[in-house]
Order: C-alpha cells, then structure tokens, then sequence
C-alpha cells in the first residue's frame, strides 16, 4: 500500500467538487513543498508564494489528473516548474540587474539576507515547534519512538518497519498513532496555552 | 473524537489503510473541521522530525490556497462543462464546415452571377452610345469610355518608365536590352491582337474624340 490509495481518495473528492479534500491535500504537503522549492528559492517568503501558486495551478488542473502518476509526483512537477519560471522572471528583473551592476557588494548583502530573511516570529515558531516535538519525542517508549522515527525521517512502510522491528504490521500502526498522539497532545498543550511553554513543559 | 476513527487517520496519513476505508474517511476528513486540523498537526509532527525549515502549526500557505480556492469556481462543474462543450463540438464542427463550404459556394455563386450581369449591362452602355452618338453627334455630348478589357495589363511604356526610373539598379546592357525587349513586345502584341481588339480600339477612338 502507499500513500497514492488515500491521496487518490482525496483527489477523487475534489474532482468532484469537494473543495474540502484540496485542503487536506495542502495540509499533508505544504511543508515538503516548501522545502522543494527551497532548492531554487532561498527566500521562505518566495518560496511559499510559489508553492501556493503551485497548489492552485494544481486545483485547476486536477480535472486532468487521471491518477496514473502518485499525486505528489504530479504536484512536484508543478512546483518545480513554477520554481523554474519564477527564478528565470526574477532573473530578468531589471531591479536585480541594477543592484548586480551598481554595487556588487550589496548585492552580495541581499542574496545574503534573502538566504535566510525569515521572520523573527517564524524562527521562534519554527525552533518551538521543533523543541516540543524533539521533547516529545523524547519523552516516548522506545517503541514507539522508533516506529515513528522509521516512518517519518526514513520513510519506511508498516511493511518494512514490522520486518525492522519483528512485530504484527497492526502493531506498527497502533504505535505509530500512539506515537503521533502522544507528540500531537504537547504540541496542543503549547500551543493553545501560547508560545514559550515548551521550555516549562519540557 | 474516537479512538479507532484516529488511528484510521494515521495510518491514512501514511497511506497504509485499505481503499474502501480510505473513501470513507476522505469524505469526512473534508468536512470534519478537527478532524483536519489533526491531520495538519500530523504533518507538521513530520515536517519537525525530518528538520524541515519554515513548519509552522495554522501556517498562512494552506490558509492562503484555501481563500483562493474557496473563490475559485467548482472544477466539478467546469470539468462537465468542458465535457459537453466537448461533446457539442463533436458534432458542431463538421455542421459548422459544412456551412461555410454551402455560404462559399453561394456566394461565389451569387459573385460570379453579378458579374455576368454586370457584362451584360457594359455591353449594352458600350452599343448604346454609339447608336446615341451618331444620333446626337452634334449635341456635344460626350461618351464615358467603355473599360478597356487590357486594363489589367501593365502597358509596355509603363514598364519602361519604371525601369528607366529605377536604371541605377540595373547595367546598361540588361537596361537596354529590357527596353528594347519591351517596345518589341508592344509592337507584336499590337500586331497580333484580334478583330475585336481592333474594333475596341475603334470605339475608344470614338468616344476620345465624340465631336468628330
């Protein structure tokens, strides 16, 4: 089984009018779309507005998806390509071309500032997010916490985490979830009560 | 929120439940608020395990698309009215050439029927006056000169004032040449034209001078 099965379902839904399901697709891969475009934007900013025009054009052409590629291979293309287009418009902008030509010392600035000009707000997110995962993390059985490290940060099946492991595929499912609520419990318990409780709960 | 109804969810995310079950949970994953923020959370928990940059919990991109799209007309209904726009043109196009193969020839019909008439009618105004201009030759009246049937043909003087125009073009052994070759076939096509050529020239030399 892969991720094509439920993805299909979602895309299905939408095809047929279920706007709903688009969201939950956006939900599942904004962030790996993000850190794709990344590769030819280094500006996060940039790097969203394309990938949320990579979505749409995607929305728009979902009609035409016949599902014979997995969704997300589909949808790579479409920001890659989106990636690519808006590199080469932003390289012909005669904004940059004066900046280069003018101070090439600045420019270098900029390129260095837009390497990482995300906001202050973002970073702290960012770094809160990720210290209350690590902690919850943590905090997890062992079993759990490589169940769900094997399936997230290196992609295994249940198939292939059951061989890993030596354990039912129902039993890697059941951890997994009991990973993810577990993790997803702190993260509410931070979040809902405002930043910087990570560090008090943690 | 049920417990077994959550682990569906997961084991969603990752593409490991059934298909049937998968239908019926992406129908009310699409309409079940919580259930999606769920779903958003379990993503966020990846993109944070594997360092992704940018990871934000309600990030702005989704709530971005989902304004643009919520805008957006249904594909649902875009995608059956492109379908029978489709279907519609199946059978429109071939109508629609056929239609404008039958409105051609009509009026390729109707052009070529003026035309005639419009033969008819020169011949008669080119008989007419010179019956009117014998009649009437002392009234001073004049006749308009019938079109001549070579005026579509570039005179050979014409020709050689163009190229005499542009000589600076052209050396003056191909100039010569050319001239020359010009005022012969004006000599020969003037020699060889028929009777009724003839007779033409006649009946513009008649309407030239009307008073003689």
């Amino acid at each position: 089984m892969s991720a094509d099965v439920s993805d299909l379902s979602l895309v299905r839904r939408v095809q047929r009018g279920d706007k709903g399901a688009f969201d939950a697709l956006v939900l599942k891969y904004q962030h790996k779309l993000v850190k794709l475009v990344m590769r030819y934007v280094r500006n996060p900013a940039e790097a969203e507005d394309i990938a949320q025009e990579a979505f749409i054009k995607a929305y728009r052409a979902l009609p035409q998806f016949r599902g014979d590629s997995a969704f997300y291979t589909w949808l790579y293309r479409i920001a890659i390509n989106s990636a690519k287009n808006a590199v080469v418009s932003r390289d012909r902008s005669p904004i940059d071309y004066e900046l280069d030509r003018h101070n090439p010392d600045e420019s270098y600035d900029m390129q260095g500032r837009m390497k990482d000009s995300e906001t202050p707000e973002g970073l702290v997110m960012t770094d809160e997010i990720r210290s209350t995962v690590n902690a919850a993390i943590e905090a997890l059985p062992e079993d759990l916490r490589t169940a769900i490290v094997l399936r997230e940060l290196e992609g295994l099946s249940y198939e292939e985490i059951a061989a890993a492991m030596d354990c039912p595929v129902g039993t890697v499912r059941s951890r997994i979830f009991r990973a993810r609520e577990a993790i997803d419990r702190r993260l509410r318990e931070v979040f809902e009560g405002g930043l910087g409780r990570a560090e008090e709960l943690g | 929120m049920n417990e077994e109804l959550d682990s569906q969810l997961s084991a969603m995310f990752d593409g490991e439940l059934p298909q049937s079950e998968c239908e019926l949970l992406a129908r009310r994953l699409s309409r079940d608020e919580q259930l999606k923020a769920r779903w958003g959370r379990y993503a966020v928990i990846g993109a944070s395990i594997r360092s992704e940059r940018g990871v934000r919990l309600n990030a702005d991109l989704a709530l971005r698309v989902n304004a643009v799209i919520a805008n957006e007309p249904n594909i649902a209904v875009r995608h059956v009215e492109r379908k029978a726009t489709r279907g519609t043109a199946r059978w429109v196009r071939p109508v629609a050439g056929v239609g404008v193969a039958a409105g051609v020839a009509a009026l390729s019909i109707l052009w070529m029927r003026s035309q005639a008439l419009n033969d008819e009618v020169v011949t008669a105004a080119v008989a007419t006056p010179a019956v009117e201009n014998t009649s009437a030759e002392s009234d001073n009246s004049y006749v308009v000169p019938r079109p001549s049937p070579r005026s579509s043909r570039v005179p050979a003087t014409q020709l050689a004032n163009y190229v005499v125009a542009h000589s600076e073009f052209s050396s003056p052994v191909a100039r010569r040449n050319l001239l020359s070759a010009f005022m012969t076939g004006e000599t020969g096509t003037t020699g060889t034209s028929n009777g009724s050529e003839e007779g033409s020239e006649d009946l513009n030399d008649d309407a030239k001078n009307p008073a003689q």
